[in-house]
């Protein structure tokens, strides 16, 4: 039952594979349930007449969307992303080339929805949406992480993102949904955080830490939990409160917020930063999930809400929250809403209210990746290209010795771990270990030339995927960490 | 949905990945055949403290411990001052603690970003 | 009838033209997907997409060689349009006729870069993938009415008085009599067929730059909410 994970060999050089149809076709994410469908409100099964609805449905998002109708119009297949995905560069299959996968809807549009497609049809790619082509979105839009890192390169700024969003959209109104990110979803729902941890588990947990630290450090550094009236609101992904290398993080936020001295609280309702609404293009569910944060803010009468270390969310938080659930006139005016962890404690460290002792992390040699949807799709700060600068200047302050990935992959250039977008699933273990292969290039670059022993990030998916995913390239599990984790130990209680 | 395993006469019903899908399923001869597929050949005294802490801490609180929780935990149950290392417990679950152990112990899947 | 043909050709690129960006314009952009970093200021907007529009920038972080095609391609384009200008006026402004020349240098040099074009999707697997039929015909087109043109120059002439009586007369409305050659004929008839493909197609990218998005949208909205009368539809 288990297929054997083919990892590629290291050279420590990112190199364009030759095109190999239907390399990756067998890589395909398990169908959401129906129960799990019609708890999101989607049909649970897929109806007969679901070609019609999946055509009124794409009606719909064109109308809803510009960038889906004006991205499927403009593209001129110049092939400027065409080696840019790692998706394609892992697997050579040519529907990993970026154009390629928009073609796989942009085919259907033509077909339906333009006057070119329906005169000149074949000449111009357009194509009847069958079982077979229903087929084919649900592979290769499941095999998009929608890091936009495509974007960057396109000379028009086509985001494949934003068509893939809309093809998954367009599947779960079928009632064609993906297992990983609609089980998730439903237990936001019920439970209020993605792992479907209770609040008698998130106190428990909570608890391990305090005592955790009071042994470690003699220290009362405390995890406060729906503590009304706190100033501060902390949101963060809750693979925060249960994975590693994240709760090295958790313990690291803890510590900043007990040496600045500020209330603060976790909420056990709104427990998760994390909106996988994004990742199934779903503005509504979008909105629900990021509508319990806001709610639990008016509830518990905080000051300021400050998030964790989590990518996707990020942007979900800095660029659409204020106009999805907006405007944030019941907090505290004077700071950002959301505010990004590593803003408030860059921010403290500034002002002298935390001191860290650089030399707590002499034994690592430290990189830093860039997550795509911090680095393509927000900011952070007042100054144009803060999301890069705020957590490089948090790991020099942290520790000794800092060395930057290579300029092709870094920054706005950064390649997606390799499990964004909705794909950190078990069954596609073999398409992440390929979509990896740039970043684990250049990293095993660093760690050569360099003596890299430890890759930093602020992205609870970068996080576990590299945690699983590096073993298979004999890359050991505990180079991955976060930026807090470097905090948390450099901090000086 | 309707893949099965079958341990023993019994015909046990997992999702896709192999995962019991109800809690009152699991017997211990069903932890000692998943297991196997998780690259676990043999139940030693160890594994089953791991399994035997997951099956407690799921009973009271409908999730798996926080990692660092089923670390320390472990350590004391094996008698040790310390905390069992990750390592230590990859070495025990070549797939994991959420995959393997979770599996083998009748958990479901942890999710999310994990 | 190549006159009423000429007509209906103007007619369908003008209104396809406006009818394409009218459905862009009126479509939502419920959110702010701005590609990052990206500029907080509304000039500095208008830098990011005359970069794009002039220099290509995003091309050329992307692929320098097919930058450079692209780019000459497109610059000798436009010299050899702003040359066909002296057909459209008379008498002829002197910045047109001081453009004369490198329009005709153009003419020539455009055939490199749509040779590479060409020969970059058969060449590269990857771009013979993401090749569709129309857009080697499209490319083509383009040849056809390039090689044409330099032949009418240098080597086939054409009745010059002619052609511009036509044009003109084309302009005011008083359809004249079609010049008799064969050559000027192919070459007239390929740039009708393009600018009638022009707005449903590919080619509208010369307008949709403008719409994008990711590039058309300031970096600022944490600090402004970005309200629009689309925002109930995600209600």
């Amino acid at each position: 039952m288990k297929e054997k994970i083919d990892a590629p060999i290291l050279t420590g050089s990112i190199t364009v594979p030759k095109i190999e149809e239907n390399a990756s076709r067998n890589q395909r994410c398990h169908h959401a349930s129906e129960d799990h469908m019609v708890r999101l409100g989607f049909p649970g099964t897929k109806p007969v007449d679901w070609n019609k609805k999946a055509l009124k449905r794409m009606r719909e998002l064109l109308k809803r969307n510009r960038s889906l109708r004006l991205y499927l119009d403009i593209c001129v297949r110049c092939g400027s992303c065409a080696d840019k995905c790692h998706y394609f560069l892992g697997t050579g299959d040519p529907k990993n080339i970026p154009v390629a996968r928009q073609e796989l809807l942009r085919k259907v549009y033509k077909r339906y929805f333009t006057i070119e497609g329906k005169i000149l049809g074949g000449l111009t790619n357009a194509e009847d949406l069958t079982e077979e082509v229903l087929d084919e979105w649900y592979t290769y839009f499941h095999q998009c992480s929608q890091c936009r890192r495509c974007s960057v390169f396109c000379p028009y700024g086509i985001d494949t993102a934003e068509i893939s969003m809309a093809a998954r959209e367009i599947m779960d109104s079928i009632g064609v949904g993906q297992k990983y990110c609609n089980e998730v979803l439903g237990k936001v729902y019920d439970i209020g955080n993605n792992l479907g941890m209770s609040g008698p588990a998130l106190r428990n947990t909570l608890d391990f830490f305090e005592e955790d630290i009071k042994e470690t450090t003699g220290v009362d550094v405390k995890f406060p939990l729906d503590v009304k009236g706190a100033e501060i609101l902390l949101v963060s992904p809750s693979a925060d409160f249960f994975a590693s290398p994240h709760v090295d993080s958790l313990v690291g936020y803890a510590k900043v917020f007990h040496k600045a001295g500020i209330s603060w609280t976790f909420s056990s309702y709104a427990s998760e930063f994390a909106n996988f609404g994004m990742f199934i293009g779903s503005y509504s569910i979008m909105k629900r999930v990021a509508t319990r944060i806001l709610d639990e803010a008016r509830r518990l009468k905080v000051k300021r809400i400050v998030v964790g270390e989590c990518g996707h969310a990020w942007r979900v938080g800095y660029s659409f929250w204020n106009t999805l659930i907006g405007p944030f006139d019941f907090v505290d005016t004077r700071y950002p809403v959301p505010q990004h962890i590593c803003e408030f404690t860059l921010d403290l460290i500034k002002r002298g209210a935390i001191r860290l002792d650089k030399s707590a992390n002499d034994e690592f040699t430290v990189t830093y990746h860039d997550s795509c949807n911090v680095a393509r799709a927000t900011r952070m700060g007042n100054k144009d290209g803060g999301q890069f600068e705020i957590p490089r200047a948090l790991i020099r302050e942290a520790c000794n010795k800092f060395v930057e990935m290579p300029k092709n992959v870094n920054r706005e250039k950064t390649f997606c771990c390799g499990g964004g977008g909705g794909l950190l699933t078990e069954e596609l273990m073999d398409l992440r270990v390929k979509g990896t292969l740039p970043k684990a290039q250049a990293l095993k670059n660093l760690m050569e030339s360099r003596q890299v022993n430890l890759m930093v990030m602020i992205c609870a998916v970068c996080k576990a995927h590299f945690t699983g995913v590096l073993p298979h390239y004999g890359i050991p599990m505990e180079t991955v960490g976060g930026i807090h984790q470097l905090i948390g130990r450099a901090i000086v209680l | 949905m309707s893949e099965h395993i079958e341990v023993g006469n019994k015909k046990i019903d997992v999702d896709e990945d192999g995962f019991i899908q109800k809690w009152e399923d699991w017997s211990k001869d069903i932890a000692d055949y998943l297991a196997k597929t998780e690259g676990v050949n043999e139940m030693s005294k160890e594994h089953w403290v791991v399994v035997n802490y997951l099956r407690e801490y799921y009973t009271q609180y409908k999730i798996a411990p926080m990692i660092r929780l089923l670390l320390k935990e472990t350590g004391k149950r094996l008698g040790q001052e310390k905390a069992v290392s990750n390592k230590y417990l990859y070495e025990l679950f070549p797939s994991g603690p959420a995959k393997g152990a979770c599996k083998i112990a009748g958990l479901p899947k942890p999710t999310g970003c994990v | 009838m190549i006159n009423i043909l000429v007509y209906i050709v103007g007619a369908i690129f003008i209104l396809g033209f406006i009818y394409k960006t009218w459905i862009w314009g009126k479509s939502a952009v419920p959110l702010r997907i701005v590609g990052t970093p990206g500029p907080k200021t509304f000039p500095g907007v208008i830098l990011r997409i005359m970069g794009e529009v002039f220099l290509f920038k995003s091309l050329f972080r992307g692929n320098k060689l097919l930058w450079l095609g692209g780019w000459i391609f497109h610059i000798a384009f436009l010299f050899i349009i702003l040359r066909h200008l002296r057909y459209f006026f008379y008498p002829v402004p002197i910045w047109i006729i001081e453009l004369q020349i490198v329009g005709i240098y153009a003419g020539y040099i455009i055939l490199i870069p749509l040779v590479y074009l060409l020969l970059r999707r058969w060449v590269v697997d990857r771009n013979r993938y993401i090749s569709t039929p129309m857009d080697y015909i499209t490319l083509f087109l383009i040849i056809v009415i390039a090689f044409t043109g330099i032949l009418m120059k240098e080597y086939i002439r054409v009745d010059l008085v002619d052609v511009k009586a036509f044009i003109l007369g084309l302009l005011t409305l008083q359809p004249s009599i079609k010049p008799q050659s064969v050559l000027f004929l192919i070459h007239f008839l390929s740039v009708l067929l393009l600018i009638v493909y022009f707005p449903f197609s590919k080619l509208m990218h010369a307008g949709g730059i403008f719409f994008s998005p990711t590039r058309n949208q300031r970096d600022n909205a944490r600090e402004i909410r970005h309200v629009n009368h689309w925002n109930n539809i995600i209600n």
